[in-house]
Order: structure tokens, then sequence, then C-alpha cells
């Protein structure tokens, strides 16, 4: 975004106009970085759409829509708690980057649908200016004047008047490089650089300051009004700056707002906007689930003993979607092997996806290629996360045992509820130091983190059995290892008095609310198409995988979205949405937890 | 006895009425509303509020007659004494439950019973009436809605970590919403309790905008408290919600009651005002339902299958 | 034991119990029914305090009326260490009490706002709501001011002091009377900071910061 040439016009002011841009493409400030502090968040609005601003602990400004998907809180009510956003009402929770739902308090053992994201903007920092637009091109502009100064954000100003009446004065501010007196007397050059973006330098004899003012079109009525000033390195006067500034910038707000008569005090913000069916579009609209993206693996290292971690970045500007704690992704090598790798990402950690791979003795060419052929700057494809191993966050005291590699979910886990500072050991069984994989994140979780050495299989067992304890109620037990004390875990937590629901393997089927064990056939009228849906799978996934499109929203029985008619055969409906006579009816089912009793049954697809 | 001198503001609520387009849901004008408590009104004086955008007087007369009139019709500024003659425009009134409840229509719905306040022995009291800027249905619905308490009522309806809802049924039986089944523990759920208990819950919605709760009180297991929502819709999207409590807890004072009730209802208040859009969208992909939701999607669907377009979003 | 003769939605009464609970001063509720009883009316409680408004504070016989001076009694008998009411500084003690004097202004706009909104108090909504804007413009400038110079609190001081106290519930709480706090920032970062003092607690209508925080 280059500025237009300025001409120069000693005790008067010109503008130039670029051509003007479309209000969505362009890009505003919407904060200044100052105001998001460690976990705060900060309401506010670009053009009739309200946001919310939060930056996560790893530096990483997030921009969504403020509203909760659930029932449309506004998330700027919400906490930070640095790596998720907490919605004040039902306490569900966001991701960093992603906006991707994580946690649903109210079914601690579901895993919340994979497309539950917030809407989120794109978030550029620059100049000390937290950048955002609806759907901006290219990057915010670049503010070549602050070359060699340090840039000084001016106190914004929220004013009363839409952004074009407040661009006519922002063109007309005056102001004196002596920061003394006001702006009468000093040359000034004032360029415009493209709506809402004002750049002017006041000179008197030697001396000159340049500074940008900007408007941010808040909506029909309000616009707030940013500004950025360059001054020298350790200058002394920069409260002397601002204050000089803030007053000539209020004076002119005053001017502003006087000048412009409010019409109606009823607020009549953009239609596109407001129009909540359009503001939820998001929720509902299923863009068909990404399920395989490019990855390039950033970072390749031993972390133990025949265990190498990887880092995989996504290529360009791809975000990588949401995980949940426990979660793992298929990988598919170039030697045409897949392999399921656990993710050991902390919350809302992003970036990257960082999984660890152990060396197995008979390979048949997964972990041997990753080990000896795999190399950084490989670009590879994965899947997207899956969770067989939801992470309950209700319980009073949480209990991880790992062996081995078993580790590397446990620790995704273990981030999670040190995050949260909920009650829980990891017991980490290891032959060794040297075999302990990520210890860097072992170290960063404490004295939660209990590590075992070398033990013999009785050992073990009786360590097992000592940090399981008796069982109180809302306790749960979550183990990951090798076959052999998977199984004896489980026995010694039975023995103990730990109800099955309490303990948790990976591929566990935990809940029996709602199940998902039949196999069926699927006979689609309109399609004449007949498909198979296997134990694990859900029909709406069968028809996805068959290239059929179909919207869905909760993706567990309430919502009713992904509602189709029943020409033949017996529905299994598991549904909440349903009432009973309709349920008896039997001519319609949710194609995302309803099942088929008979052997086939047909849909009005 | 004491009671309000304080005549029910009209100054903020009038701009609505104005701005409005008014209602025409004739589903919604048919239904009773309750204006005020009785024991609150000062006979003879007038009052005046809003009421489904139609600017309403009301009051009791020094006889003890209620009354409520359209103030279009009759002009009687507030805190005026009231005439002692008949009016011949009046609204339909009734006393119920200590409110009085007028109607816009002239042949409204008969007002739902609660036969458990026939019962000698029972205290009922009216809380309080707040003003809340959101549509009757949002607030009716967080009034089902169990998932929130450990979150906004922490340490007294719920705390974390327990945060699970657990099944419950729903059914719609006599044109009514009933769910039962309801459970969830709670750390203080009554002013008299002590210590943590799992609490049992009724809900009832015998009226698009009141809502009831039946909860054990922990005095006598085998006869609960109720807790009524009554709501009076000054627009879509502005109300004034009135507690109704009923209860056979003979120890606690009805400002301890009040003060208790009071304390959970300003819990939720900022909530409901912070919920986007204001009027409850009954499209069923507007927003993300879950299963604890059960009682609000049927509440959603009652109010679609009612044909209710005042204070919703209607799905089509 | 000290008695405060209270109302669980006053922001004046809130005041009193927030700044007892950061002293870490026991006391003992004595609950007025404000609301819908309006029992601060009556001759009962025309005993306690003749103009019928609370909070009233009863330290052992010792009976004073209205919450800013209840904060400055609080604060100069139990805080020893003189910098919630910062007697011995005279310029700090200054601009405390100027502060004070613009949070009645303060519970005489955005809090009688409230008042109106939720229970029909008779305040005309759009002069107090108008009112409660000017203030908040100014008392927002100064709050971006106070941080840019490496201040936390409304006065000029490392600690907080009764000003901060006084002021607080009625900025939380404005949004209950209409008054949006989306154009005042620095308000908002200085509100989420007094909800990190230890000691803090909450009322109907403000809900705790995150509780994950630095140290």
């Amino acid at each position: 975004m280059a500025l237009s040439q300025p001409t120069e016009n000693i005790c008067s002011m010109t503008t130039q106009e670029l051509t003007q841009n479309d209000p969505i493409s362009n890009w505003y400030p919407v904060a200044n970085a100052d105001d998001l502090p460690f976990r705060h968040t900060f309401h506010g609005k670009l053009l009739g759409q309200e946001i919310v601003i939060w930056r996560a602990d790893d530096g990483n400004v997030n921009i969504w829509v403020n509203r909760c998907l659930h029932r449309g809180v506004r998330l700027s009510r919400g906490l930070n708690n640095g790596a998720e956003l907490q919605c004040q009402y039902h306490g569900w929770r966001y991701a960093n980057r992603t906006g991707g739902c994580t946690y649903i308090p109210a079914h601690p053992v579901d895993s919340p649908a994979q497309h539950l994201s917030c809407k989120t903007f794109p978030a550029i920092q620059s100049h000390g200016i937290i950048w955002s637009g609806i759907s901006p091109e290219g990057v915010p502009p670049k503010l070549s004047f602050l070359d060699g100064l340090t840039p000084l954000n001016l106190r914004s100003l929220p004013a009363k008047a839409p952004a074009d009446s407040v661009n006519e004065h922002l063109s007309k501010y005056m102001f004196h490089p002596d920061n003394q007196t006001d702006g009468e007397g000093s040359s000034l050059v004032t360029t415009k650089a493209y709506d809402n973006y004002f750049q002017i330098t006041a000179t008197v004899a030697n001396s000159t300051s340049t500074l940008a003012l900007f408007a941010q079109p808040v909506d029909e009525q309000s616009t707030i009004i940013r500004g950025v000033i360059g001054v020298p390195h350790n200058s002394q006067n920069v409260l002397t700056v601002l204050r000089y500034h803030n007053n000539l910038m209020c004076k002119l707000r005053d001017v502003i707002e006087a000048d412009f008569e409010l019409k109606s005090k009823i607020s009549n913000t953009f239609a596109a906007v407001s129009n909540p069916r359009s503001a939820t579009r998001n929720i509902a609209n299923n863009s068909g689930s990404v399920s395989f993206l490019k990855v390039r693996v950033a970072r390749k290292w031993s972390t133990a003993k025949d265990v190498v971690g990887l880092e995989l970045l996504p290529i360009g500007n791809q975000q990588l979607p949401t995980f949940l704690p426990g979660a793992h992704i298929d990988v598919f090598l170039p030697n045409g092997i897949t392999r399921q790798y656990s993710l050991t990402n902390g919350p809302g950690e992003l970036d990257k996806y960082r999984i660890g791979v152990k060396l197995e003795q008979v390979s048949s060419g997964g972990s041997k290629y990753i080990h000896e052929t795999l190399s950084e700057g490989s670009i590879i494809e994965i899947s997207t996360p899956r969770n067989n191993f939801p992470l309950r966050r209700d319980s009073t005291r949480t209990v991880l045992i790992a062996g081995g590699i078993g580790a590397t979910p446990l620790l995704a886990m273990a981030q999670v509820l040190e995050k949260q500072k909920l009650n829980y050991e990891l017991h980490y069984f290891a032959q060794s130091d040297e075999h302990l994989a990520f210890p860097e994140i072992l170290n960063s979780l404490g004295n939660n983190c209990i590590r075992h050495f070398g033990l013999s299989v009785e050992e073990t067992l009786a360590k097992v059995r000592e940090s399981l304890g008796e069982h109180n109620s809302s306790e749960n037990l979550y183990v990951c290892g090798p076959g052999p004390m998977l199984e004896a875990t489980r026995n010694i937590a039975a023995d103990l008095g730990w109800p099955d629901e309490s303990i948790h393997f990976e591929y566990f089927k935990n809940s029996k609310i709602v199940s998902f064990e039949s196999s069926f056939e699927i006979e689609l009228a309109r399609s004449a198409l007949t498909l198979n849906v296997p134990a694990g799978k859900t029909v709406l996934q069968i028809l996805r995988d068959n290239g059929i499109a179909m919207p869905s929203s909760c993706e567990q029985g309430a919502c009713g979205t992904c509602i189709v008619k029943v020409l033949a055969g017996q529905p299994d409906h598991q549904d909440v949405y349903l009432n009973d006579s309709e349920k008896k009816r039997g001519d319609k089912m949710l194609t995302c937890i309803s099942r088929a009793l008979s052997n086939k049954i047909t849909l009005d697809i | 006895m004491s009671w309000s001198t304080m005549p029910v503001s009209r100054r903020g609520l009038v701009d609505t009425a104005i701005n409005g387009e008014g209602c025409t849901d004739q589903v919604i004008l048919n239904q009773w509303y309750p204006l005020a408590a009785i024991v609150e009104l000062r006979p003879g004086i007038s009052y005046q509020t809003v009421l489904l955008e139609v600017e309403v007087g009301f009051g009791v007369t020094l006889n003890g007659e209620l009354i409520a009139w359209r103030l279009d019709c009759v002009v009687i500024p507030a805190g005026n004494p009231l005439p002692a003659e008949n009016f011949t425009d009046k609204l339909l009134v009734q006393s119920a439950y200590g409110y009085l409840w007028t109607s816009l229509s002239a042949e409204p719905k008969e007002l739902f019973s609660i036969p458990e306040t026939n019962e000698p022995d029972r205290r009922s009291i009216n809380v309080a009436t707040i003003g809340i800027a959101t549509s009757a249905p949002r607030a009716v619905e967080n009034f089902l809605d169990m998932g929130h308490f450990p979150f906004v009522h922490a340490g007294v309806l719920g705390a974390e970590p327990h945060t699970e809802v657990f099944d419950y049924n729903v059914e719609i039986k006599d044109g009514e919403i009933i769910a039962t089944g309801c459970k969830f523990p709670q750390p203080q759920a009554a002013p008299s309790s002590v210590g943590a208990i799992v609490t049992d819950y009724i809900y009832r919605v015998p009226h698009p905008y009141c809502v009831l709760l039946y909860k054990s009180g922990g005095f006598d297991e085998s006869r609960l408290d109720v807790i009524g929502l009554f709501i009076q819709p000054i627009s879509q999207e502005r109300i004034r919600a009135s507690m109704f409590y009923s209860c056979v807890d003979n120890i606690s004072s009805d400002t301890a009651l009040r003060r208790f009730q009071l304390g959970i209802f300003s819990q939720d208040k900022p909530i409901l005002e912070n919920q986007v859009p204001k009027r409850l969208p009954l499209s069923t992909t507007a927003e993300t339902p879950i299963r604890a939701d059960k009682s609000s999607i049927t509440y959603r669907r009652w109010l679609s299958d009612l044909g209710v377009t005042y204070g919703v979003i209607s799905a089509n | 034991m000290i008695k405060l003769y209270d109302f669980e939605l006053s922001v004046n009464c809130y005041k009193c119990r927030l700044l007892m609970s950061i002293l870490n001063v026991d006391y003992e509720i004595v609950p007025v029914d404000f609301y819908p009883g309006f029992k601060h009316k009556s001759d009962e409680f025309k005993k306690i305090n003749p103009l019928n408004h609370i909070p009233v504070l009863d330290d052992g016989g010792y009976v004073i009326r209205d919450a800013h001076a209840i904060l400055v009694y609080l604060a100069t008998k139990y805080d020893s260490t003189k910098r919630w009411y910062p007697i011995e500084n005279p310029e700090l003690l200054g601009e405390t009490a100027s502060w004070m004097l613009f949070a009645e202004g303060t519970t005489n706009t955005a809090s009688a706002a409230r008042l109106n909104v939720n229970l029909g108090y008779d305040f005309d909504l759009e002069k107090v709501q108008e009112g409660a804007h000017k203030l908040f413009r100014f008392f927002d400038e100064h709050m971006w001011f106070r941080n840019r110079s490496g201040g936390k609190w409304v006065c000029d001081s490392e600690h907080p002091t009764i000003a901060d106290i006084a002021l607080f519930p009625d900025v939380v709480l404005a949004e209950e009377g209409g008054i949006s706090l989306i154009d005042y920032p620095a308000l908002r970062l200085w509100a989420e900071r007094m909800k990190r003092l230890p000691g803090f607690i909450v009322m109907g209508g403000i809900f705790p910061a995150s509780a994950d925080r630095i140290n």
C-alpha cells in the first residue's frame, strides 16, 4: 500500500485521494497492542460486527465474532486463560488460533463436533496497532515514516459520528512540531493514503513531525479515531507528546460530534451483520471437514532414546485444525504407509503439531522410515486430528498412567490439567531417564509429573496400585502404554473399586448412552446408492466420505440440522431432538447419531 | 404493611412503546401478564407501565378493587389519585399468586394453576420484579437451563468441577412442557440448606412467557418448593420479570428468602443482557444445542408449533 | 462484631463489603429488604438511620451512614498501613478526596440508571445515562494516562485507595443501566485489575477475572 506522492503547500493543506476501496477488503486498526495485556479480553467492534480480541500466552492475537456458538453470549464477558477462551455462561472453551471448541462442560466425556469453531478474523500487529478486517486483502499499511523512530500510539478516541464525517475532519487536523502551540502557522502536508487513513507532516523552520490518523468505522453511528506518531528513540517527552495530541484530538472530536447531528438514537447497525441468521451462518455451514492437509516437517530431533520428535507446520497461511487433548493424527508417509500418532501439544498450541515417534523393533516401514529417511523440510500429508480418548475436565482428581511412548496423548492431557490448575498426577513409567520423551514438557508440569524408572513388572504394578488408591467419586483414570500394562492397570483399578466409567483407555467406548457399535447398510433412494455403515462410523460420516453434502451442526443428536426422511427400515434414534411420537413413526432420523435396528435402512437422499 | 410509594417508572420504557412496531402475535396477545405485586400497590394511586408496547395504567382502588386500563383510552398520569367511579375501557384483571395480572385481549387464554399454592401451611411470597434488557423467551430458556449453574451461580446452585448435565425427561402434556428427573449437585440449593446436596428438579412451562420450577427445599422431602418466573413483556427485547416463591420453609424470614432468590437472579441478569441476538432464534441451526439442552430444544419447538412470533426470530 | 445493614444488590453496600473483605475485617450482615419491601423507609429503620438509606455500619455501638463515609472510617481504623486512606500524605489524601467526590457523581448517574432500569426507580434515564458517559469519558482519559505513566490505580500512588473501591461497582455495573463500556477500554482494564486484588469478592452482576494469572 504505497502512499501517493504528497505535494507541499505552505500554510495550507493538500489532500490527495486514492481510489476508494471496498470497506470489506480494507485493513482497519481495531485495537492498540497495549489494549491487550496479560489474560485480558477486549471488546471491540468493526463495521457493525462485534468482536472479541484476546492475546494468548504465546503472543498470538485472536479476533473472533463476539458470540459463543452455544447460546450467543458475548465472549468478551468470558475468561482468557492464556490458551483458551472460556464462555461465562456454560464454560465452553475455544482454542487459541482456530477458535475451535475444545470442551463442553455439560458433557465432559463427549468431544465437541470438529467443525464447531468461532468465526475468526485476521489479526496482524504492526506499529503498535492491531489490524483486522472483514476479509482484508494484502497487508496492513506500512508506515515508513516511522522508520528510525519509536512509534507512539496516541490515545484512541471514540466519536459519535460515522467514519465519513470523521474523515472530513481528520484531514484538517492541525498541530505543531513543538508539541505546545496549536497548529496555526505550521506547514502541514496531509496525504490521504486510502479510506480512513491520513498521514500528516507538520513543519516549522527546521523542526518537523509526522503522524498517521485512522478512522476505525465502528458502526453507522460511531468511529474510533486512532493515531500513531514517531518520536526519537529514548525520547524523554513521550507523555508531553501524548497529552498534546490528546488535547488537540479531544477538541477535534468535540467539533466532529457537534457537527454530526445524531439522526436517531436507535442503533441501526449494518444489516449484513446485525441479521442474526447471517451472524451465525458459520455455525451451521459445514464446509465439509478438511480430511487431509499437507504439512512441513519443520524440526526433527531426538527427544528420548529411540524416540524422535517431529514438529509439523502448516504450509502457507493455512491454519491447523483444532485438536482435543488425547487426539491423534494419521500420518501418510511418502512410502505409502499410514501410521497414527498422538499430538503432544498443550492447549491452544496450534501454530504446529508435535508428535513423538518411537523406533519399533519390528517396524514394517513406518517408524523406521521416519527415523531414517524423513528429513526436516519434507512435506507430508496428515489427517485432521481425531479423538477417541476425550478428557473430562470435571474430575476432582485425574490419574494419568503412562508407559513408555504411550505417554504422548497423556502429555497433551496433562498440559490442559496443568493450565486449568486441576488436581492431577502423571505417572510416567520408563526404563531410565534417557527414555523419557519430551522432558521439556514434563518439566513444565512440575511436581504433578512423577517419574518411575527401571521398575520390574511387580514393582510397576505395586506402584500403580499405590498411585491409584481407593476410588472416590469424580475421579478418573487415563492409561496408555503397552497392552499388558493396560490390562494389568485396568484390573488393579477394578480391584480398588474404580468403576468402569472412570477408567479410560484409548479406543475404549465410554458412554453407553449413545452406541455406534452396530453395522448396517444405507440405501440412498434418490442417489441409487447403497453404502455400508460400519461400527464406529456415523451415517453422516459415510455420506460425506462418499461426497454427499449434508449440513450438520451439533453432531450429537440435539439440533436436528442433519435430519433425513426414512423411506424404509427401522431407525435406532438415540437423539434428543425428535419427540416420542416422531420416534415411534420412524419416518425421520438424524444422520449424526441415529443408526438402524434393521440390516438396511432406506433414506430419501 | 409497607408498600411502595414509588410508582412504577415509565421513564425509559416509553421509547420502546413508541418506537416498536407493536405486537400482532395473537398467541401472545391472548395471554395474561403480571404487572405488579399487589401488596406493593398503594390503594387509590395510579401506576403506569408498558405491556407489549402499549402504555397501561393500573392500580388498586380504595375499595380494594384491581383495575387496569389502556393509557391511550384513559389518561391518568402515574402517581395521581384513582377516580372512584368505574372506567368504561377497563382491561380484564385478576389476582393470582400475589400479582395483579391483566391481558390486552377480551378473551384471554385461562391462566395456569399452581395447585400447591392452595395448601394452607405454605408461604408464598413475591420475591421481586426486575427489569431486564432481553426477550421473554431468552429469560424462560435461561430459567430452564441447568448447565450454567457451576459457572453463573458458582458456590450456590453449582460448583466446578461438577459440570455434567445428566439425562432427564421432557414431554409435552396437556399443552405444557414438563421436564422431570433433572438432577444437579448443589452447594447451597436453598437459603436453609447446609452443605452440598444433589437436588431434584421438575420444570414446567405452562405459558409462553412463564416458567415454574419444583425442587425439594429440604424441610419436607415429599413437598416441593415452587419457584415461578412470570414475565411482563414490555417490548420484544425488554421485560420485567417477577419472581414467585412458594415453600414450606417456616424458619427463614421473607427478607432472607428474598435476598437468596434476588442474589441468584442478579447473577443471571448480566448473562441475559449479553446474549446476542436478544430475541430467541427458533431455527435449529442459529445456535448450537447439546443434549443437556433438551428442555430448551423442546421449548423452542413448542413456541414454533404454537406460532409465536413475538420475542423470537422465527425459523422461516 | 461490626454489623452492616445491607442489601445484596446495592452498589453502595457492596463497596463496604468489598473493603472489609480486602482488609480482612470480620462483620455480620443485617439484611434490609430494600427492594421490593422498602424496609429502609420504615419507621423501624429510621431509628438506625434518620435519613432512611443504606448502608449503615454499626461498629460496637458507633453508627455511621453513607458508603463513602463508611469507607473513610473503615480504612482509617482497620488499615494499619495507612495506604487505603493515606492520611499521612496530604497531597495523596487530597487527591483521594477529590476522586471520592467524583464517585458521588458516578453513583448519582451510572448507578441511578441501573436503579431505573432494574427496579423502576424514577430517574430520567436518558439524562443520567448521558451524565454517566460524560464522567466516564473523563475518567477513561485519566486512567489511560495513569497507565501510560506506569500507574495502576485511580490516584497517583503505588497502592489502591478507597477511591478505587468507591468507583469500581459504579463502572462495572453501568451496563445494567444501559451504559455500554465499549468506549472505555482503560476503565475495563482498571476494573479487571481491581478484580485481581487479594480479598476481592463478587456481587450479583460482577464476575471474577480469569483465575490463572501471573503470581
